[in-house]
């Protein structure tokens, strides 16, 4: 559509622009801030010269971070929590939406709205709580990876997509004599590579980020994850900041003797959001076709 | 694909009465009996850690201790049920739930709805492209970082918000964190950070749409840019509006835990204890399991009654429900 813009339009168009690019800006700015506080030194921090990049260019948050080695541990821990928890996942979404996708499939109803209830209604934190801990699966992640193995949503995801497929393909190879499992293995999945990449960075965000269920289900401080291991970093401060407040201690006075000075915090801060930060700008236009096919579903 | 089109939701749902099934049941079971075989396993798993913990509601009507487990504990009746209505407390974080999740459906709700239309009226295609990839970035950070980025750069010393607060404005720096309400707002602008982005790819998606030809008749007869949003780009994309009003108010109750227990502190308490941080709170840690089941009982309750009500009055007034 063509048209010539009136005055009026342009000015829009014009403000319009401006106003999207200030908004995206926010989006990115706090963690480009945080980027440049880890690499600045604690005196340009506390007098809040650092705005945007670094001052007193220094790599020893880095270097204390490694010293003290927890938050490394910690992300060994959440690369394995993620990917055993993230291949569990997909085996398990496959399993489940193949077979709900077939019309002919004698109950796929019921099965359906069995599946689908538990959107709408659950059993809530406690009695999960206790089912878990009655299985023996606290302190293993085995309690994580299980009570996270398939994801509704992502279920119907997967299974929207499989009904998208065209079925003459799978006839025919039924023809030949191929069974359900020998179907869904060459025929189908290789054809659902991009629905299979799309729920494989679902999950794999979901679990690098996942906090609560680590933080009631493992309390081994060793076999923590990242988001856990910096929470209680960024607690201490916080909790330190407002103690300090109610005893009249000067905040300023008080951070520099901090548990946790900034720059570090900052840093952990990095280390825990780069690895998705990275890999986010190939893969977006998979998150963004991934949320469309989970949207019909509604 | 076609996201705005009722009838393509209410369809892949799965539910369709009209497939016919026909012929001998024990047949159709055993042609597919390798679909059961991956099926089943599923079941199972969502029979034991969905319907199990379902069924472990029980526990509100009982006094669970674990030696006895969920069957073997003491049937109390509604004495839990009659603490939690005598409990002041029950009922302010009943109420900071309710008007928390109000606030987010006023200011949080409408975001993505204006962002998306005013993407749509972008022109220059890689800007656009630009400004969208960056807008989805949030999305992808963790509640626990956007607690300590937040705690960061609301920081009263050191804050950048603070900085500017006290060098440009020549004012005292605000505590945010530790103030009611600065807390309320800091959750609020936090929520719409994080999600607005995100949000839009389903209304940009219902936008793209809208038949073309509807603009061009519209520009013809003379309507601007602001008649044209409104009486086409809207109406074109209500249905989407309506579902996710659906979902919205369906999970009203449940509110994201992760985000109010992530700002959460000992100085906001008042206004920032909610159902699901009092269970766990109470609960785990305070290992009074049987009444903070019931309180969640009651969330649950009312989120799934929630649910039915909007998709009734939704469906009732024209619009296409979700079940």
């Amino acid at each position: 559509m063509v048209t010539t813009a009136t005055t009026g339009e342009k000015i829009f168009y014009v403000l319009n622009n401006i106003l999207l690019m200030t908004l995206a800006f926010i989006c990115v700015y706090p963690m480009l801030q945080i980027v440049a506080t880890s690499f600045s030194s604690s005196r340009a921090i506390v007098s809040g010269e650092v705005f945007l990049w670094p001052v007193d260019f220094n790599t020893d948050a880095y270097r204390s971070l490694i010293r003290d080695g927890q938050i490394f541990r910690a992300f060994w821990n959440t690369v394995l929590v993620t990917g055993v928890g993230v291949t569990l996942n997909m085996i398990a979404t496959i399993m489940a939406a193949y077979p709900l996708s077939k019309n002919r499939l004698r109950g796929r109803n019921v099965f359906i709205w069995f599946v689908l209830f538990t959107m709408l209604f659950n059993g809530g934190i406690i009695p999960t709580y206790i089912v878990v801990r009655t299985l023996g699966l606290i302190d293993s992640y085995w309690s994580v990876w299980f009570l996270g193995l398939v994801s509704t949503f992502n279920l119907f995801v997967m299974k929207t997509y499989f009904q998208s497929l065209p079925q003459s393909l799978e006839d025919s190879a039924m023809i030949d004599g191929a069974n359900d499992i020998v179907i869904l293995l060459r025929i189908v999945l290789p054809l659902s590579l991009p629905v299979i990449a799309t729920l494989i960075l679902f999950y794999a965000v979901g679990h690098w980020n996942s906090y609560m269920n680590v933080l009631i289900y493992i309390p081994s401080p060793s076999r923590q994850t990242l988001m856990v291991v910096l929470r209680r970093m960024i607690n201490t401060v916080q909790e330190q900041m407002l103690i300090g407040q109610a005893d009249g201690t000067e905040g300023l006075a008080f951070l520099q003797q901090a548990l946790t000075p900034e720059a570090i915090r900052a840093g952990a801060i990095v280390i825990a959001t780069i690895p998705i930060m990275t890999i986010y700008p190939f893969l977006q236009r998979y998150f963004v076709k991934g949320a469309l096919i989970g949207s019909v579903k509604g | 694909m076609d996201v705005s089109k009722p009838s393509d939701i209410s369809s892949t749902i799965g539910i369709d009465s009209n497939s016919k099934q026909h012929g001998n049941l024990r047949r159709d079971i055993y042609r597919d009996r390798y679909l059961y075989m991956l099926l089943l396993p599923i079941l199972v798993f969502y029979v034991i850690f969905r319907y199990v913990p379902m069924y472990g509601l029980v526990i509100a009507f009982k006094d669970f201790r674990f030696i006895d487990g969920i069957i073997g504990s003491q049937w109390v009746g509604l004495q839990h049920f009659e603490r939690m209505f005598r409990s002041e407390q029950f009922f302010r974080i009943v109420w900071n739930t309710f008007i928390l999740n109000v606030y987010q459906l006023v200011f949080q709700f409408p975001v993505p709805i204006i962002l998306a239309i005013l993407l749509n009226e972008m022109r220059r295609k890689y800007l656009k492209r630009t400004v969208q990839s960056l807008l989805y970035v949030p999305h992808f950070i963790s509640w626990v970082v956007l607690g300590g980025i937040l705690i960061a750069i609301l920081s009263p010393s050191t804050g950048i918000i603070n900085i500017i607060l006290v060098r440009v404005f020549r004012v005292d720096p605000i505590f945010f964190m530790a103030d009611r309400f600065w807390w309320v707002v800091v959750f609020i602008v936090s929520g719409i950070w994080k999600t607005a982005g995100w949000g839009t790819i389903l209304y940009l998606a219902a936008i793209t749409s809208i038949d073309p030809q509807l603009y061009e008749a519209a520009i013809i007869d003379g309507a601007n840019k602001w008649r044209q949003i409104w009486h086409i780009t809207v109406p074109g994309i209500s249905s989407t509006i309506g579902i996710l009003l659906i979902l919205n108010v369906g999970g009203f109750l449940e509110i994201s835990f992760e985000h109010i227990f992530m700002l959460q502190n000992q100085r906001v308490m008042r206004v920032a204890d909610v159902i699901p941080t009092f269970v766990y709170r109470a609960g785990l840690q305070g290992a009074q399991f049987s009444y903070t089941t019931g309180v969640g009982f009651f969330q649950s309750f009312v989120g799934l009654v929630l649910i039915w009500s909007v998709n009734k009055v939704i469906k009732k007034t024209g619009g296409s429900g979700l079940f």
